[in-house]
């Protein structure tokens, strides 16, 4: 990566440094194939909480407006985290499930394919 | 000196060079490059300032002299709209709307502009370049001004302008003109001039300013298609500096045209994405159209864009970086956006709505490949969930793009059913991109990107509420105390057109002056 | 709709103000154009990077100025100058200054000037172009630097108001001589040692960090000095005496200009300084320091124009300087 040109040193601190959100981290996700949700949303969350708390508690509100969220089979949902496969354990945390600091996770529903198979 | 018996008569470029060239000296009791301490650190390499083709040849008396007839003619029309009511002669209160973008996004740049070009002018050794850059920063202020009293007799009927300094620096989405302009004056003076000057002026004004001023008088807005025609004359000045600068900076070293051309891919892609909210304007918040957003890319970008490029290829330079991603994209990205503010639409300073069945139509017509199969099913699903009761306001926040601050809203170059993510890694710390264009110009910087004020980490940090605020206390709700910070009037400034205070008043006035003949 | 006549319906406005403006005009009231233009238009937080030309302060900063005030849009510029007003202004005073040339230039006024006076014009007003040049790229770097619209808008206006200046002592020249005349004033500026002095002061301005005291060295004091000096004690009272009223004609622009231009700098002098004796005193000290070095630099062009009597009119000009910054709070 290239430095910046300027007239002297320029370096700063990150703006987003994990320490300026009062002990939480960002997690970022994403539900492929349901662009109802303009963009992937992002939550600032415990560390230690479990992955179930996640999905089970965080979830619901941000996606539970489409109509298929019901309908999600999670037995057979599937998980990109940086675009790579992810096998999340739902009972540990997400410090544990190796999820750190802005995280950005894709959320995949075979079989549902947002309104009118739209994509929506 | 003796006196000479008949004067030679001097021509306009002799004479104007005179008025100008040789007021500037070569300082000796303090050195150059601490009397010009901005002229070097780019890496662009100047051999000749006086090589310098002034662009435009006007002296100060005849620029007062011209422009104060402009400031008597556009003002007279302000006026006279002001105390007519012009503002009932609007196609619908819909419109009000996409003044309420431009007076909050537009204007506080126009002003920007002003202080990036008194800081560039001040910063150049050459005098013609400094005098031009001087003059257009003038010009700013003007643009500036003219647009905010042009505005002012709106900002007595409708809500949502009644803030603007504020909400620019505060409101989510503003984060992405305003840091696109924070970008270009906090870089270099060189890279300013290629970022406003070039690409910015000259590359993608028109598609900034037609839209808007052929969308006012479309819509029966006098008073912004008033001063928009009076900045014209202005603009036009402006335009042959940015193509001045780009030609005087490649003609003077070889070694500059690596760095030009990349802050031409860098800035022609920082401005389409700020056009993103011009694009949603044109194809979704004008009651009365001019034409598609896709249409205008076409015209000012495609076929204008294509010429000049061409004639840039003699330097060296090639057309920008993404042009293929772009121009995929131009079938999506106003739809896209739409969709964007329509849902976050609880936490904006307009209103939105779902487009009528004449509308979408129109859209579906000029966007053949995509409304219907993309998009429509959408609306329509959001407008009988509206009719139900259920509006569609997204309440949990998005994710950004740490470059261009747009929420992650765009699709795979190719793939318009997958959001496009991509990300880089920094000193141990994840950032994430909308684009290749965006990730691309991070990794050139990160040590400028990574300072991003992104609206929605800011407010989990905890630092977009006014004082006395708790975030801690029991029952904490954080979008009234973010709507307050914002200035943004819930209920009033924001929410859906339908059932929003400038409909009613709108339709309440107007009916008074068609009853009252 | 053309058939509705929007003018007889009588409606409420919502609000008469931004309310920004409503705020800083005690409640929300019809407001000026110059107040809507200018109150809180320039950004002051949440700014997104800092500048790769000056990485220690964010765009705008309070801190690249030693005078402190708590709110920065005390400053009031008494012209009530947004582009609107500052254009037709000017507008009217260059058609007054077309006039006039026109006049000395179809009445045959330059053949009719003495030799001397002829001389003197040139000699004294064509190395100001170079003067007028650092005048406008001190109040450009003003505006750059300058903190909230209310102060540094009006220093582009003046930026250009010293270009257009330079361009009328261009056509002065253009009009007493020829392009020569303006390389060898040129000459002067650079290498003449009565002009050392002046060119010293300014270049030494040019690389001032603090954009108040920038102020204090251009704005107040060498203008408040060399205006005074060369349009009313040297153009207006000597040279005219001396037969060379045409060239009073001539500088009418400048003359007017400084006059008005005077009340803004008093105004914005005055406002520093009342608002903490921490300014006051910086205030003071800035201007006892360029005072002094200004005196110094304009010595010998006064004596050179004015000779014997050069030293009690610089007396007049420092003793009339005093007793304006002293109305303005300051203590020499």
């Amino acid at each position: 990566m290239a430095a910046v040109a300027a007239v002297k040193p320029y370096e700063f601190e990150a703006a987003d440094r994990l320490e300026n959100f009062h002990g939480n981290q960002l997690l970022y996700i994403g539900w492929d194939q349901h662009l109802m949700f303009c963009a992937p949303f992002c939550f600032p969350l415990p560390p230690a909480m479990p992955f179930r708390a996640f999905v089970e508690q965080v979830l619901p509100g941000a996606f539970g407006y489409h109509p298929e969220f019901k309908q999600i089979d999670w037995s057979k949902a599937e998980w990109l985290a940086s675009g790579q496969p992810f096998k999340p354990d739902w009972d540990k945390s997400l410090t544990d499930n190796g999820l750190a600091h802005k995280a950005v996770l894709r959320l995949r529903t075979p079989g549902l394919t947002g309104i009118k198979g739209s994509a929506t | 000196m003796d006196m000479p018996v008949a004067k030679k008569k001097l021509g306009l470029k002799e004479r104007y060079a005179l008025m100008t060239r040789g007021l500037d000296w070569q300082t000796t009791y303090q050195p150059m490059d601490k009397v010009f301490p901005f002229a070097k650190y780019e890496g662009i390499k100047i051999h000749d300032w006086d090589k310098w083709e002034d662009p435009f040849r006007l002296t100060m008396d005849a620029y007062w002299k011209y422009q104060a007839e402009k400031e008597k003619k556009l003002y007279a029309i302000i006026d006279a709209f002001a105390q007519n009511n012009g503002h009932l002669g609007v196609t619908d209160a819909r419109y009000v709307n996409t003044l309420k973008l431009f007076l909050n996004g537009i204007s506080p740049l126009e002003y920007m502009a002003h202080r990036g070009f008194a800081h560039v002018g001040r910063a150049f050794p050459g005098v013609g370049t400094r005098v031009a850059c001087l003059m257009q920063s003038l010009d700013e202020i003007r643009h500036s001004q003219t647009q905010i009293h042009s505005m002012s007799n709106y900002n007595k009927y409708y809500n949502g302008m009644h803030s603007f300094p504020k909400m620019l620096q505060r409101v989510w989405y503003m984060s992405v003109p305003r840091s696109f302009f924070d970008d270009a004056v906090t870089a270099g003076p060189f890279e300013f001039m290629i970022a406003v000057g070039f690409s910015f002026e000259y590359v993608l004004t028109n598609l900034l300013f037609v839209p808007f001023v052929s969308g006012a008088a479309y819509n029966g807005d006098m008073g912004a298609m008033t001063f928009g025609f009076s900045a014209q004359s202005d603009e036009a000045r402006h335009m042959t500096l940015g193509l001045e600068v780009i030609k005087f900076v490649l003609e003077q070293d070889p070694d500059n045209l690596p760095i030009v051309q990349r802050w031409i891919d860098k800035w022609t892609w920082r401005g389409y994405r700020v056009l993103t909210l011009v694009a949603m304007m044109m194809d979704y918040m004008l009651p009365k159209r001019v034409m598609s957003w896709k249409e205008a890319w076409e015209v000012y970008f495609e076929q204008n864009g294509g010429a000049l490029f061409k004639d840039l290829a003699r330097y060296g330079i090639r057309p920008p970086k993404w042009l293929d991603q772009i121009e995929f994209d131009k079938d999506h990205i106003s739809h896209q956006a739409w969709s964007t503010l329509y849902q976050y639409g609880g936490a904006s300073n307009f209103h939105t709505w779902m487009p009528s069945d004449e509308e979408m139509d129109w859209l579906s017509a000029k966007y053949p490949n995509t409304f219907d199969k993309f998009y429509r099913p959408r609306f329509e699903h959001w407008r009988d969930e509206q009719k139900k009761g259920n509006r569609f306001y997204n309440m949990t926040l998005p994710m950004l793009c740490q470059t261009c601050q747009i929420p992650m809203i765009f699709t795979e170059p190719g793939d318009p059913t997958q959001t496009c993510y991509r990300e880089s890694t920094h000193k141990g710390m994840k950032y994430h991109f909308c684009s290749d264009g965006c990730k691309e110009i991070f990794d050139h910087e990160p040590e400028k990107y990574k300072q991003s004020w992104l609206p929605v980490h800011q407010i989990y940090q905890g630092n977009c509420f006014n004082p006395g605020v708790d975030p801690t206390a029991e029952g904490f709700k954080p979008l009234p105390v973010v709507l307050d910070y914002y200035g943004v009037g819930f209920g009033r400034d924001n929410l859906d057109f339908e059932g929003s205070e400038d409909q009613k008043n709108f339709a309440a006035w107007r009916g008074a002056a068609t009853t009252n003949v | 709709m053309s058939t509705i006549d929007l003018r007889t319906v009588t409606i409420k406005p919502l609000r008469h103000t931004f309310t920004h403006v409503a705020e800083r005009i005690g409640g929300d009231k019809p407001a000026t154009r110059y107040q809507e233009g200018t109150f809180d238009i320039q950004a002051t937080h949440n700014f997104h990077y800092r500048p790769t030309w000056d990485p220690d302060h964010e765009i705008f900063d309070r801190a690249r100025t030693a005078i402190v005030m708590k709110d920065w849009y005390a400053f009031r510029d008494p012209r009530q100058f947004y582009y609107g007003t500052y254009t037709a202004a000017r507008a009217r005073q260059q058609e007054t200054a077309e006039s006039n040339f026109a006049f000395v230039e179809s009445r045959g006024l330059v053949s009719a000037l003495p030799e001397a006076v002829r001389h003197l014009a040139l000699e004294l007003l064509l190395p100001l172009r170079h003067l007028e040049w650092g005048g406008n790229m001190n109040n450009a770097q003003i505006c750059d630097y300058g903190y909230g619209t209310a102060i540094s808008q009006p220093h582009i206006y003046k930026a250009m108001d010293h270009l257009g200046i330079a361009q009328y002592l261009t056509r002065v020249g253009l009009l007493l001589a020829d392009e020569t005349a303006l390389d060898a004033a040129k000459q002067q500026w650079i290498a003449d040692p009565k002009w050392q002095g002046l060119r010293k002061y300014v270049e030494d301005s040019f690389v001032l960090k603090d954009w108040f005291e920038l102020f204090v060295a251009h704005n107040l004091v060498l203008d408040g000095l060399l205006y005074p000096l060369v349009y009313e004690r040297i153009v207006d009272d000597d040279i005219t005496m001396k037969g060379g009223s045409a060239i009073a004609m001539l500088t009418l622009f400048m003359t007017e200009w400084y006059g008005e231009t005077a009340k803004w700098v008093d105004a914005t002098i005055k406002t520093a300084a009342a608002e903490s004796p921490a300014n006051a005193q910086q205030l003071s000290q800035w201007t006892r320091e360029y005072l002094q070095r200004g005196v110094r630099a304009i010595q010998p062009i006064a004596r050179h124009a004015l000779g014997a009597n050069a030293e009690a009119v610089l007396g007049d000009i420092e003793d009339q300087f005093k007793s304006r910054v002293a109305k303005l709070g300051l203590a020499l």
